[in-house]
């Protein structure tokens, strides 16, 4: 998966990310990108949530995104979620990974959602019938 | 047997789903004041339909995506993001629509004010959501939405002229006493009431609910081909029975209990029940499918997990989408504006956000490198792009229209 060239744009940004079970993740908000020895770019790791889609966005509402999600954060340094491109087994028409969302431990405000709000309501935990 | 079946309740389901209360009220509105002069207009609008449908369907079988997933991805963040807050402005327009419709028809049905009726409407809504599997609420509502084939009954009992009737629709002829403007703006509300914006999100991502393949792809375009028309004929039965009972009277609707009127006058009491009952699931089931809409757009957008396939504690932040939808939906029922006015309003906006939806389809369904075999065809893209001038037209004209006739009036 390392090794192959593609068209950044087309093939990774803004693509959704599953785990092997198609669960949904995230959207690749942004990338890393590391100089290779031939002087290409290598991509290093995905990078997802607020702070990697707000400097994405056009101005004042990029600004505002990232400084709300910068307040609400409980780190002192705050970094856009960060997934090691080592974990991606496929790019289709998805981004496959070989972990789940809890494995990586991404996405403070679903596990906040879930707490908070939904697993208050009964059968949140049931399937439909 | 079971397959035949199956592809048997999906078309009848795509029949009974395909009118919502922005059909009906622009149908009765439109047959009222025009009689069949604007039916080449839905004609139009559910050719329309059932093209991009099949597109998104096809694309949701094959790439497993839904459609906001993909417009965030060939539009990128920014303009993504503008057709998000357009699209779920008039998605959440339209879910306030549907809501006050269904308690319209409780107040058809027992003469209490429909804003008593709100607050239950919505938890039912909601609970349907929350509890009921995806196909069970499609089906149930979209069997209950036949019903409405109480207007093409009460067209054959009005007795019309049949030749004359196909004649004004095969050769419309404006009324001498309607502006010219005034009878576009009707046509434009009409042309977004058969293809509003939201059928493609739910239908696309109804697609990756029920798990479709490449496989299904053949009864996906049987349901759409047949159903979609079928379901129009309903909308063309609806205006037929205004221009046949309430034109001649000058009646203008503004109820939704004159547009089943021409079924009481004609059926009788019986038959203004079942339309009542028609009325119900028709917008009932249309509101579930704008509140899963406005959840699934924001969701894709965000590549949030989504969908009913999964319990709500996965998808925690889907959920809490469609419950704020629901939320603002209900405030906009309750500040007492009258919901046929807000009905008129969401499908003119409709025509307005039309492009942003049907063009990333059509590059999508457009693009080998996604689709492989399952790519449009020529004729698919011929029709396509014809389509995509047609709707950019009456997307720009929409506005314009709307201020020089003062919305219709």
């Amino acid at each position: 998966m390392t090794d192959e060239t593609f068209e950044l744009k087309l093939r990774l940004l803004d693509r959704q990310v599953v785990d092997p079970d198609g669960a949904m993740i995230c959207k690749v908000d942004d990338v890393e990108l590391a100089r290779a020895d031939d002087g290409g770019f290598v991509v290093t790791a995905l990078l997802a949530g607020p702070l990697a889609l707000g400097p994405r966005l056009p101005g004042r509402l990029g600004r505002w995104t990232v400084a709300l999600a910068r307040r609400w954060s409980e780190d002192p340094e705050p970094q856009p979620r960060r997934i090691p491109f080592e974990r991606v087994t496929e790019l289709g028409s998805a981004v496959v990974l070989d972990r789940s969302r809890d494995e990586l431990g991404i996405a403070r405000l679903e596990d906040w959602m879930r707490t908070h709000v939904i697993e208050r309501i009964p059968g949140s935990r049931h399937a439909s019938e | 047997m079971k397959r035949i079946l199956s592809i048997f309740l999906g078309v009848l389901t795509a029949i009974g789903g395909f009118v919502d209360i922005g059909d009906l009220v622009a149908n009765a509105l439109a047959g009222a004041r025009f009689g069949l002069s604007l039916v080449w207009v839905t004609a139009l609008g559910v050719v329309g339909i059932c093209l991009f449908a099949e597109m998104s369907g096809r694309v949701a079988a094959v790439t497993r995506r839904g459609t906001f997933d993909l417009i965030r991805e060939r539009l990128g963040p920014r303009a993504g993001l503008l057709n998000l807050a357009a699209s779920v402005l008039v998605t959440v327009l339209t879910f306030t629509a549907e809501i006050g419709g269904v308690a319209l028809a409780l107040e058809l049905a027992t003469s209490v004010n429909y804003l008593l009726f709100v607050p239950v409407v919505g938890f039912a809504v909601w609970l349907v959501i929350w509890r009921l599997t995806f196909s069970l609420l499609e089906d149930v509502f979209g069997l209950l939405g036949l019903a409405l084939i109480v207007f093409a009954v009460a067209l054959w009992q009005l007795n019309p002229d049949w030749g004359g009737l196909l004649h004004a629709i095969v050769a419309p002829h404006k009324p001498a006493s309607e502006d010219l403007s005034t009878y576009l703006y009707y046509g434009v509300a009409l042309f977004g009431a058969a293809m509003t914006p939201y059928e493609v999100f739910f239908f696309s991502s109804g697609a990756v609910e029920e798990r479709w393949t490449a496989k299904d792809i053949a009864t996906s375009r049987v349901n759409v081909f047949i159903g979609f028309p079928l379901g129009g004929l309903l909308s063309v039965a609806i205006a037929g029975c205004a221009a046949l009972v309430l034109m001649p009277q000058g009646i203008e609707v503004a109820t939704l209990g004159q547009v089943g009127l021409p079924v009481a006058v004609a059926v009788g009491k019986l038959g203004l029940a079942v339309a009542i009952l028609g009325f119900f699931a028709a917008t009932f089931g249309a509101a579930l499918e704008t509140g899963l809409s406005t959840g699934y757009s924001i969701a894709q957008y965000f590549g949030w997990q989504w969908g009913k396939f999964v319990r709500p504690r996965r998808a925690a932040r889907f959920h809490v989408v469609v419950l704020l939808a629901l939320i603002a939906a209900i405030a906009g029922v309750l500040t007492t504006a009258d919901p046929i006015k807000v009905t008129e309003y969401s499908i003119v906006f409709s025509a307005v956000a039309l492009p942003l939806t049907y063009f990333p389809i059509l590059v999508v369904a457009n693009d080998p490198v996604y689709m492989g075999e399952h790519v449009n065809g020529r004729l698919a893209n011929v029709l396509g792009t014809v389509f995509l001038g047609v709707i950019v037209v009456v997307a720009l004209a929409s506005i314009p229209l709307m201020l020089l006739t003062a919305a219709g009036q």
